[in-house]
């Protein structure tokens, strides 16, 4: 019934007895089993573990299960999640104040085990399903919004050749967002990270977008004359100023390319350093920038440098989504695991498009949106 | 609260503990709620302890941007203080080690704040 779908359980009981003898009937029913001997205790492992479904005694001494589910109820992490009671008798005193706590359903502990896995898989279905009803009809809007944050083609640049690969969390458009921005005498390449929330990340996004290609835009037509750093610092300015994007910060890589020079010069905001391959050496740099965050401050401390490109060198800017690693069940952040990772790929002569299958494959274990820009150098310019 | 749980409370600051490991979106915005709550109802400088906190994500950080700018704006400040080596590490890529005042533990953080 509900293959596929997540299902980690959190059993909550004062019985030892039963909770082995619950937990290996779930387990044999291929669910992933959490327990938990008191409301104290569950609420202890709820803050590192997000499961699925909660199952939990009602009669417990110390806190009881409705006191629990009262505790649960206050998280927003957490509140969402389908919670079930066991109760060893029929109380409709109980069962009505349980109800009324938005418990979805009591299970009595006298009831078949077949039967109580049978329950759980149908209300894991069922909020599976709804799930995936609401986010489509949220994928529709957005379809009809035609918003995108990313770009759908690659620019064309003489003497250089750009690509991307973006993977967003959960496919949820979220914080990552991309822009190439096209000029008569310059390409203008855009990458940042809001910091946010899925959906909500989402939204906001376009509001910078707005700000940066507006900032952008004014930039070339008042001839240039503003400063990358310059650029940003109008970003900054603007939103910090904007009331609502109160505590929405984002992370942001300036790269612009002078299409008869080939000259590169770079600005970040808050971002992680770029990398930059030279294949005649085989060494793979971190250029990094001095920037603060987009919203964290008035003054953004910002500055720019030219990044000298040989020919054949490569410039890759990321987001932060691809330095998170799973290792041994727990998540941690890598920057240099990430590099070193990359000058595998590109000392073995890997090329982008080789990347960014191996990007893909690794892709399942990533936990927030990852995007990485490719900039190579193909011609001298004059 | 949840996710901060005081572990001791002096005349010009707070010390509460982060009892959180993966601090990912899971818990940024409830954990903003409840640093809000707590720099409000205190009125005086947090200094968090983030000993158990062994990885962050970008919305959590954005959570504790977020309460730090929420104390400045009231006259008080947010300390940082047993950030563990990962933690700190991305702080620095990401030059927030510039915003927050970090320190490896309270005698120390009580030392150079009261210099300065």
């Amino acid at each position: 019934m509900a293959t596929g779908i997540s299902k980690n359980i959190l059993l909550v009981d004062d019985n030892p007895l039963f909770l082995k003898i619950l937990s290996q009937a779930f387990t044999t029913a291929g669910f992933n089993c959490y327990t938990a001997a008191s409301g104290t205790e569950a609420l202890d492992r709820l803050h590192t573990f997000k499961p699925d479904v909660i199952l939990s005694d009602y009669e417990m001494p110390g806190m009881n299960g409705l006191e629990f589910r009262l505790n649960v109820l206050q998280i927003d992490a957490l509140k969402e999640i389908p919670f079930l009671f066991l109760t060893a008798h029929e109380d409709e005193g109980i069962m009505y104040t349980g109800l009324n706590l938005q418990a979805i359903d009591y299970v009595l502990k006298t009831t078949p085990f077949d039967v109580i896995v049978a329950k759980l898989n149908n209300l894991l279905h069922t909020v599976s399903k709804q799930r995936e009803i609401t986010e489509k009809e949220i994928r529709k809007t957005v379809a009809a919004l035609n918003i995108k944050t990313v770009p759908a083609t690659l620019p064309k640049l003489n003497g250089f050749e750009v690509d991307f690969w973006h993977r967003s969390y959960q496919n949820i458009p979220g914080g990552d967002f991309i822009d190439f921005i096209d000029t008569k005498s310059y390409l203008f390449i855009v990458i940042g990270d809001l910091m946010g929330k899925k959906w909500d990340a989402w939204f906001y996004t376009f509001t910078y977008l707005s700000y940066i290609r507006a900032a952008i835009r004014f930039s070339v037509i008042t001839n240039d004359t503003t400063t990358l750093a310059g650029i940003l610092q109008q970003i900054n300015v603007v939103v910090c100023q904007d009331e609502g994007l109160t505590n929405i910060l984002s992370s942001l890589s300036l790269v612009r390319i002078e299409k008869q020079t080939g000259k590169v010069i770079y600005s970040g905001a808050g971002d992680l350093p770029l990398l930059h391959y030279r294949p005649d050496t085989q060494e793979l740099t971190q250029i990094n920038s001095t920037g603060m965050l987009l919203g964290v401050l008035p003054d953004g401390f910002y500055t720019e440098q030219e990044i000298i490109m040989a020919p054949s060198d490569q410039l890759f800017i990321f987001t932060d989504g691809l330095i998170d690693i799973s290792s041994g069940g727990r998540q941690k952040t890598d920057y240099r695991y990430f590099a070193d990772q990359m000058a595998g790929y590109l000392q073995a002569g890997q090329s982008f498009t080789n990347i960014k299958d191996n990007l893909r494959q690794q892709a399942a274990g990533l936990t927030d949106d990852s995007s990485i820009i490719y900039i190579q150098k193909t011609n001298v310019h004059a | 609260m949840y996710m901060l749980k005081i572990i001791n409370e002096h005349s010009e600051h707070i010390v509460a503990k982060v009892a959180i490991t993966e601090a990912n979106l899971n818990y940024s915005n409830h954990f903003k709620t409840e640093l809000v709550s707590l720099l409000d109802s205190k009125r005086r400088a947090i200094w968090l302890d983030m000993e158990q906190v062994s990885y962050v994500d970008s919305s959590f950080l954005g959570s504790l941007v977020a309460g730090l700018k929420h104390a400045l704006s009231a006259g008080n400040d947010m300390v940082l203080l047993k950030v563990q080596k990962d933690v700190h590490d991305l702080l620095k890529l990401i030059r927030l080690d510039k915003v927050f005042k970090i320190y490896t533990d309270e005698a120390s953080a009580t030392i150079a704040i009261n210099k300065g």
